[in-house]
């Protein structure tokens, strides 16, 4: 059975059962595979991605919710890493083996939206991402420092961070 | 179309879609020699816009190996590193093409030489790769025991050292002026007299046809001439972890490939009894399943494994939803199915009592029991962990009658190419393995038969490129185990508390990794009287080198019963231990007391803590009981127990050796931070239990990973220099987070633990 996505602003035509979890119709069939496996069952948050702007984790949804919403994947930030929060995640050299970062940026991206000054545990209720190598200490500093970068001095709180979703 | 156009439609695919900077790409002889880009020697490429391609021979498993290999190249090099791109080297090549004579002899006078190479390993070399294959082209490409830099070092540096005196001898050529009257900086090449300039990239054809004359005369710059060595570098695939465009195994699509998914017997030493792919047969994608045996213990190292079907389909997603609901049954050896973690650990209890292989016996250590004026005596026990890397298993391959091509995060490709060539039949020299990222590794076993499972099931589909994926679940069976491990330390006391008489017994599975740790070589604390014994025993359970091997469990035993003498001697534990190094002959005992010093004056020792707040100690070092290769570094652990029994690791001040020089302190900082989270899992959170033979925690529900939340938010972490070369960054630092969260618990609550993890104990107090 047919139906369609939005993806990062473009709509794709996927070709599979609805019920297949989101994480595969994204990897598979948009193709895009910046989302990752891990887990399968909603533990690890590597395959996190934004559903109408809420971070969710699509290995444990259907494709089908999805439907008539706005997706965004890792791919979505910025191709050439050019994102407040990337450019943060560079700037920390947070990422280490880096399967894990694509979710653990997501997770970061979407409190940053709703916290756009989070605290240590705004950070500690709303990434709750696992990374084996132990990036953690780097991840928090990047996420402080693309707040930062988000909201420098005389800027309204969060407005370029929308203005980067937006594009 | 022939197979070999297929193939090379497939390379370009994946090459065009990916990137040749991401997958180390093969291309047809023919062509290499066509390409403009000239080789100058099997490390280095050198584009005519002056890009520098370093290949890299370990796997980049978050290590930060892309980034200090190429440092160690582009230091003698004298290139500009902003126009370097790591690549991986070519298993295939390596299986065909020997290293230059002249870079087999390591240079200098071994690991206390800061002008030599060090002292790489290469013993037990055989040609399986298992620790590398001593003459290969790129000699080691195995990615284990933290020794990239240790044993790669002086011949990558001799690497790029070649390249840059082939450079200048074919500029000097070119213009007909002596070579030394050149210097080169920065891909630059000078003749200052003449005021000439060009860079690398002009060079670079004339280079490559330009041989060295007297290569065996080329030598390596020492620690105080390094520029870029030394450095902090960012890391340089950190731009493409942040856009999701890293290639990972997983993330291999071919043009006609299909996905696997697998189900191997839960219970290791089982096999497939019978299956009913009719049942799942009319299925979504479906196309075929697919039964392997027993990967030959040949490809694994003598480790047992198990059978298991596939199923094969369109996609992954639909292979998997088939497999789990395809009915399989399996035949498991009776003894291996009745195995429980009690009786596991009975085993050990017994074991560890009777008499063990003496591996060291000094002084007289009963007679030292008997005058002693205390006795302390514990028992400590560490469970069955697993990596849990969080990339599960996989790998695509294409096996074609005359050809095998690999597509893998693989930390010992060298094996694999010889697992691929066992099960298929088609020689080594045809065996093409494209190295992808891995998703964390964490020991080289445990990429347990990811590859044999994806070759032995291509290999019964001939011509179709096949990528087989774990389940979460299945990357805890195909996986070895770092093993369960139990000591008994005895120490006899002196009137003023210190120890005249040590015993220890360790007892853990065989082939456990257990000695490792250095019990066999020395106490570390001095003691007249020492004896240590090693205990076996045989389970079914593949056991192999975890993240920080015995060495991580035998720290804990060590470090722990250190803090026990120093309370029963009524003495601080940083004094004691420091009095006990001082009292012995250890070669680098100035640098471990330099270690604890620094550790302790960095974390306020002994200034007041809030209540339910305490601060340990331990010293950690690796080698440091010779007179070789060595790290040392002590750590202080600042922890908090709440009433209710919660466990905050607050704070960690490392004084840490840099030997000679780090290639790059960042990269070094990273791995001593990561192995904190890593050893505070150990210590809180994780075991591995056995059930009816097989593992029980399966899943990160049941297998714990700490997340941000429990990081500690403050780590200080402080390099000071020795005289030696470092053995190594990547496995066992930190290991003392195990017993300082375990003393700093005795000294909040008053209970002391002495089995792992931390978090099955009440820890609460009032």
């Amino acid at each position: 059975m047919a139906f369609d996505l939005t993806v990062n602003g473009s709509q794709h035509r996927v070709d599979a059962d609805p019920q297949t979890p989101l994480l595969w119709v994204i990897r598979d069939h948009v193709g895009l595979t910046g989302t990752k496996f891990s887990c399968g069952i909603g533990q690890c948050g590597a395959c996190t991605v934004h559903v109408d702007g809420r971070a969710v984790r699509s290995c444990s949804v259907s494709a089908s919710t999805a439907i008539g919403k706005a997706i965004m994947t890792i791919e979505g930030l910025s191709a050439d890493g050019s994102h407040p929060i990337q450019m943060a995640w560079k700037e920390l050299d947070a990422p280490q083996c880096g399967y894990c970062q694509s979710g653990m940026i997501m997770s970061a991206l979407a409190l940053l939206r709703d916290r756009p000054r989070p605290t240590d545990a705004d950070i500690d209720a709303r990434v709750t991402n696992a990374c084996r190598c132990g990036t953690y200490h780097r991840v928090r500093q990047a996420i402080h420092r693309a707040a930062d970068l988000m909201n420098g001095p005389g800027r309204p709180e969060g407005l370029q961070l929308r203005k980067q979703e937006l594009r | 179309m022939s197979a070999d156009v297929t193939r090379r439609e497939f390379l370009a695919t994946v090459a065009a879609a990916q990137g040749a900077f991401v997958l180390g790409f093969w291309m047809p002889e023919k062509a290499a020699a066509q390409t403009a880009t000239p080789e100058i020697n099997a490390w280095i490429v050198i584009d005519l816009d002056d890009t520098v391609t370093v290949r890299i021979a370990q796997t980049e498993l978050g290590q930060g190996v892309w980034t200090s290999n190429a440092m160690m190249v582009c230091e003698e090099l004298q290139c500009d590193w902003a126009k370097v791109r790591p690549e991986y080297a070519s298993a295939n090549r390596d299986a065909r093409e020997k290293a230059p004579a002249w870079t087999l002899e390591v240079p200098g006078n071994g690991a206390t030489d800061p002008k030599g190479g060090g002292e790489p390993t290469f013993g037990n070399r055989d040609r399986t790769g298992v620790s590398g294959i001593p003459d290969s082209l790129y000699r080691r490409m195995r990615t284990n025991a933290a020794s990239s830099v240790k044993d790669g070092r002086y011949y990558l540096q001799l690497a790029g050292a070649e390249a840059r005196e082939r450079l200048l001898l074919a500029a000097a050529d070119l213009w007909r002026v002596p070579v030394a009257e050149l210097t080169a900086r920065d891909s630059v090449i000078t003749h200052a007299p003449s005021g000439r300039t060009t860079t690398y990239g002009q060079v670079a054809p004339r280079a490559a046809q330009t041989p060295h004359p007297r290569p065996e005369t080329i030598t390596i710059k020492p620690p105080d001439l390094w520029t870029l060595m030394g450095t902090e570098r960012k890391n340089l695939d950190v731009p493409i972890k942040v856009t999701g465009q890293a290639v990972y195994g997983i993330d291999v699509r071919l043009p006609g490939m299909k996905w696997a998914a697998v189900k191997a017997c839960p219970v290791y030493g089982g096999d497939v009894k019978r299956y009913d792919f009719n049942a799942v047969r009319s299925m979504p994608g479906v196309r075929t399943a697919v039964q392997f045996p027993i990967p030959d213990p040949a490809c694994t190292r003598g480790r047992i494994f198990s059978g298991g079907v596939a199923v094969i389909a369109d996609s992954w997603y639909q292979a998997k939803t088939a497999i789990d609901r395809m009915p399989i049954e399996w035949t498991v050896p009776t003894e291996n199915a009745a195995v429980t973690t009690a009786m596991m650990h009975d085993a050990l209890v017994t074991s560890i009592g009777q008499p063990g292989r003496v591996r060291v016996d000094q002084g007289d250590v009963d007679a030292g029991f008997a005058r002693a004026a205390k006795i302390v005596e514990a028992t400590y026990s560490t469970p069955y962990l697993a990596r849990a890397r969080m990339e599960p298993g996989n790998a695509t391959v294409l096996v074609t009658n005359d050809r095998v091509d690999i597509w893998i995060g693989d930390q010992s490709p060298q094996e694999t190419r010889f697992s691929a060539s066992k099960i298929t039949g088609v020689p080594e020299p045809n065996v093409h393995i494209h190295l992808c990222h891995l998703g964390g590794g964490f020991g080289r076993n445990g990429n347990g038969p990811q590859a044999e499972h994806a070759i032995m099931i291509a290999n019964q589909h001939r011509g179709t490129p096949i990528h087989m994926l774990w389940t979460r679940e299945e990357d805890f069976i195909g996986t070895t185990y770092r093993a369960m491990g139990l000591a008994r330390l005895k120490a006899g006391l002196d009137a003023d508390g210190w120890p005249i008489a040590l015993e220890v017994r360790t007892c853990m599975q065989r082939d456990g990794f257990g000695p490792e740790a250095s019990f066999d070589v020395t106490s570390r604390y001095h003691v007249p009287s020492y004896r240590y014994s090693s205990h076996t025993t045989k389970f079914h359970i593949p056991v192999g080198t975890r993240r920080g091997v015995g060495q991580a469990a035998h720290e804990f035993y060590r470090e722990s019963f250190m803090d026990e003498l120093a309370r029963a001697a009524g003495q601080d534990p940083y004094r004691y231990r420091r009095e006990l190094i001082a009292r012995t002959k250890l070669p680098y005992k100035a640098d471990m007391i330099k270690a604890l010093d620094m550790a302790a004056e960095m974390s306020g020792w002994g200034t007041p803590l809030p209540k339910g707040t305490a601060r340990a100690i331990a010293l950690e070092e690796r080698g440091g009981e010779g007179n070789g290769s060595a790290t040392i570094s002590a750590m202080v652990h600042t922890v908090s127990v709440s009433r209710e029994g919660k466990v905050r690791l607050e704070r960690v001040d490392v004084a840490h050796d840099t030997g000679f020089g780090l290639v790059n302190p960042l990269s070094v900082k990273k791995q001593i931070e990561g192995q904190i989270t890593w050893f505070y899992n150990d210590a809180m959170h994780q075991a591995t239990t056995i059930a009816d033979g097989h593992v029980v925690e399966n899943n990160f529900n049941r297998f714990p990973l700490s997340r941000i939340a429990e990081d500690p938010p403050e780590i200080n972490i402080r390099f000071f220099p020795t005289q030696h070369w470092l053995i190594g960054m990547g496995h066992d630092r930190a290991t003392s987070v195990q017993s300082g969260i375990g003393d700093a618990i005795f000294q909040i609550t008053g209970k002391r633990f002495r089995d792992l993890p931390y978090s099955k104990h009440d820890l609460t107090w009032s």
